[in-house]
């Protein structure tokens, strides 16, 4: 299975640190690829890189085997890849359908829509059906987001990028801060994600969390990617071996 | 562990109907609701003090008249206070705008309805300049609005005093004051009714529209809206110019009703109309708000005033009246707001 | 919603509360009876509310109307602005008071207001100012303004005889009363070569606008001789921009004799005061009222005088012309 977004030798420098140091990475139709390392590993500056937020100072992007650059977040997003930020980026005082549907509305048809008018039952009946889909825990696309539990506005924000994303989807840190019950709710939605054929990429400190739904699972480590383990029969030991460096495990070993 | 069954669980049937989908449920279901209460109470205890002289349509009909270029006022400023931000600027930019209608209607003579037409799109363009100014130096320039709008509502109050030597001009065409400023359709003031089609309208856009939609987005989280696209410089460009079209539109109603380009009024017309906003539910944190709060929030102090004068208060205890229920107002909204958050 | 509810009265306890707070002013006929023999209310609205010379006005009237058998209700805009003074007019009309005194603050924009409170029954006079029209009005009383503007710049010839420069600070154009008091001024200095008049400048009744002008104009004319100021607000400030300005030899003619002024005249910052007479605009509007009421003879037209107030007259008939802050 050829990879569907695929990093190079990605090299990025900011002042004296070496964020990025030749890191490869790789994600496929259809799998959670989880992206784990230390703090200062290189994660966020890889998502970055993968996402049109940051240049390169070296190294290539392929998406569908060709060459790209994402100048911006936009390109990104066109080419069918999307994230969710920690932060969630969702507007607190606007309700589910809004905020999914937020900068993206449908439009009503004719003159009405030629004039701004949008299609709110639409968007609202769409969105209630994306989250029933999805298995999201949200009860009403009318209540604002703000109002909600964390793992509601997870799974809001999931089901925003996943109702844009067609090809990859980056999860920063979806399990952080929420209960355990939101927590599987916000693992299953993830699982939903991949069986609908997405490449999921999930940024987790989470171990268990990590091994529980990723299918393979990169380790980062001073700006490179140090091992790439399956996520059956690995365990938490070996993983923050590689992630520490106690363990040295030559790339593609697993 | 997948199969367990908990609140946090999928519901069968989400939510996609809110109650407030027929127009009674949605005020019904509206923040600001509470306020329209504190507003017929109101009513309610003037009229049973004074019920010969206060409900009449006469005196009814004077306050609707009165609240009627402020209304025009506060459509463009509920816009700018739910992007977070602020217009202290409405009423210089309406005194600018009549005061170029005014020169130019004036300069071309005759009273009829040709010339109040050329003044009306000059008042607004005028309007839509400053207003537009305001957004630029907003969006772009980054200067907060409390000081923008600060500037500018010095900036052009004084160029409509260098235009005009200070001395206002009180030469409004015939035709503006008779049909639009003490006109009346069918009983009803037509300047009551033009303010009445221009708020149904900012409702509207507010309410149903992308625009709308956009201005509440950057109100609530600006950040939020950067990153799903949206433009926010240029949407905040036109939301201030969109509350300078209305000050444009505001100045040709005022040369209407009053003759004069009031130089030397509108002094407080700023801060009454953002006084109506907040009461009527829009945080000045941005994010919240509705036309219609903004239009109960108006008539509170209106009432009060012509109330009071009714009734003999002194003026001093007006002034004290229109505070409290401004500070009281914003106090009770945020208690609401707090305990619908906990409900959540 | 139990504490909405709770709040919701808390708001309205307090607006009732206020409301109560009126229970010293009487209340418009509750009759509703629109201007017959037996409503015996007159509603004055100023020009603005807690000026000394409108409250000095408000005891003559309240004095005579006491004496003449009327209650009397005043009411006020926070600024001098004709688009707050108007809601205020409306709602006086709709209290069908017998007679409305009424200080205009635009001679155009109040014109409509005061025309519908005629229309109304309502017998106004305009005491003090006017506007473009006046038929609609039993009377009117002012001060002779120009006569006031003359007896300005008398003030200041008596004090600077070898003449000079000469300069008005004023408050806003188009106000009929202020706009004739420079009238009558400028006229004056056009009788005496000796005096050079610079002009008026506005300070839009703002006192810190009116001390920046002055400053500024001595900045230019250092030898100015005489500033004419031609209302309470434009008098305090020119006499701190005077001070600001570090002159010494200026001699600051005020209008009016608030009691700021009067302390502005002790201290020395303003040598002559001329004060006009609101008592007296406000009796003889009383007495215009109730002649209109009671079918008496009405004199359409009244001018009063004005009193000239230095140091040397203060004790006696200059300490009487100053103004009140309460009856």
């Amino acid at each position: 299975m050829s990879a569907l977004l695929e990093a190079r030798g990605l090299r990025r420098r900011f002042g004296r640190v070496q964020a990025l140091d030749g890191a490869d990475f790789d994600v496929s139709a259809g799998e959670v690829v989880a992206l784990i390392g230390d703090n200062g590993a290189g994660k966020s500056t890889l998502v970055k890189a993968l996402t049109g937020n940051l240049d390169l100072d070296e190294g290539e992007v392929l998406f569908e085997g060709t060459p790209v650059t994402f100048h911006t977040p936009q390109d990104a997003s066109r080419a069918g890849i999307e994230v969710v930020h920690q932060d969630l980026a969702l507007a607190p005082h606007l309700d589910a359908a809004q905020n999914m549907y937020l900068g993206r509305e449908v439009m009503r048809s004719g003159l009405l829509g030629r004039l701004g008018f949008m299609d709110t039952p639409r968007m609202r009946q769409e969105a209630a059906q994306a989250f029933t889909d999805l298995g999201s825990a949200v009860r009403s696309v009318v209540t604002p987001v703000g109002s909600m539990s964390g793992g509601q506005k997870q799974s809001v924000a999931i089901a925003r990028a996943v109702a844009w994303a067609d090809k990859v989807l980056f999860l920063d840190e979806p399990t952080a801060a929420l209960g355990v019950v939101q927590t599987r709710n916000v693992l299953d939605m993830v699982k939903r994600v991949r069986d609908r054929g997405l490449g999921v990429v999930l940024i987790s400190h989470s171990m268990p969390h990590v091994l529980e739904v990723a299918d393979r699972i990169q380790v980062l480590r001073l700006g490179k990617r140090v091992a790439t383990y399956p996520g059956k029969g690995t365990s938490v030991e070996e993983l923050v071996g590689a992630m520490t460096g106690a363990l040295e495990i030559k790339e593609g070993a697993a | 562990m997948s199969t367990t069954t908990t609140s946090d669980r999928p519901a069968s049937g989400i939510e996609t109907k809110a109650t407030h989908d027929s127009l009674a449920d949605r005020v019904r279901a509206m923040q600001s609701v509470w306020i329209l209460g504190v507003l017929v109470v109101i009513v309610a205890i003037f009229g049973v003090m004074q019920p010969s002289t206060f409900l009449t349509t006469g005196n009814l009909t004077n306050i609707a008249q009165n609240v009627s270029i402020w209304a025009v006022l506060a459509v463009g400023m509920t816009f700018v206070i739910i992007t977070a931000g602020i217009d202290l600027s409405v009423g210089s930019v309406l005194v600018v705008s009549s005061v170029v209608a005014a020169k130019v209607m004036e300069s071309m003579g005759d009273t009829g309805w040709g010339t109040a037409l050329v003044g009306l799109v000059l008042s607004v363009v005028v309007g839509v300049f400053w207003g537009g100014l305001n957004g630029l130096l907003v969006a772009k320039a980054k200067v907060p609005p409390l000081i923008v709008t600060l500037g500018t509502l010095s900036v052009a109050l004084g160029s409509a005093q260098i235009l005009t030597g200070g001395l206002d001009i009180r030469s409004a065409p015939r035709v503006l004051q008779d049909s639009i400023g003490y006109g009346r359709l069918a009983g009803v003031p037509a300047i009551t009714l033009i303010a009445l089609v221009i708020v149904v309208i900012g409702g509207v856009i507010l309410h149903r529209t992308r625009f709308g939609r956009y201005t509440y987005a950057i109100g609530s989280n600006e950040v939020s809206a950067r990153r799903v696209g949206i433009n926010v410089d240029r949407k905040l460009v036109e939301i201030y110019a969109f509350s300078g079209f209305l000050a444009g539109v505001a100045g040709i109603l005022s040369l209407a009703q009053y003759g004069t380009t009031t130089i030397a009024g509108q002094s407080l017309t700023n801060l009454n109309v953002i006084a109506a906003v907040v009461i009527g539910g829009t945080s000045i944190f941005g994010g919240q708000g509705s036309m219609f709060g903004s239009m109960v929030g108006l008539f509170i102090p209106a009432v009060l005033q012509a109330g009071f004068v009714i009734i003999g208060v002194s003026p001093y205890w007006q002034t004290v009246a229109v505070g409290s229920i401004l500070i009281a107002a914003v106090y009770v909204d945020q208690h609401r707001r707090a305990a619908a958050v906990r409900a959540g | 919603m139990r504490s909405t509810l709770r709040s919701t009265a808390a708001v309205l306890g307090a607006a009732l509360a206020l409301a109560a707070c009126s229970s010293g002013a009487p209340s418009a006929d509750s009759s509703g009876d629109s201007g017959g023999s037996d409503n015996k209310t007159i509603a004055f609205v100023q020009g603005v509310a807690g000026d000394e010379f409108y409250i000095t006005m408000q005891c003559g009237i309240e004095e005579k109307a006491k004496e003449l058998g009327y209650t009397v209700t005043t009411q006020g805009p926070q600024k001098f602005d004709p688009t707050l003074q108007k809601p205020i007019v409306d709602s006086v009309t709709a209290s069908k008071p017998a007679a409305l005194l009424v200080a205009p603050t635009d001679v155009q924009a109040m014109q409509a207001p005061l025309e519908q409170a005629a229309a109304a029954g309502i017998k106004v006079v305009l005491v003090d100012t006017t506007v473009n029209d006046p038929s609609f009005a039993v009377s009117q009383i002012s001060s002779d303004n120009i006569g006031g503007g003359k007896a300005a710049f008398e003030a200041i010839q008596e004090a600077k005889p070898d003449g000079g420069k000469v300069l008005v600070i004023s408050t806003d154009p188009g106000i009929s009363t202020v706009d004739a008091r420079v009238d009558g001024f400028e006229e004056a200095t056009k009788g005496d070569s000796s005096f050079t008049y610079l002009g008026v400048q506005y300070s839009h009744n703002d006192p810190a606008t009116a001390a920046n002008l002055v400053s500024a104009a001595l900045q230019k004319d250092p030898d100015i001789v005489g500033i004419f100021a031609t209302n309470l607000f434009a008098a305090e400030g020119s006499a701190t921009g005077v001070r600001q300005a570090g002159a010494k030899d200026v001699t600051i003619v005020g209008f009016d004799a608030g009691p700021n002024q009067i302390k502005a005249l002790q201290d020395g910052t303003v040598q002559a005061l001329v004060a006009q007479q609101p008592s007296t605009i406000g009796m003889d509007g009383v007495e215009q009222a109730d002649a209109a009421l009671t079918g008496g003879s009405v004199e359409k037209e009244i001018q009063t005088g004005f009193t000239i107030i230095t140091k040397d007259n203060l004790s006696g008939e200059g300490g009487d012309a100053a103004y009140k802050s309460t009856c």
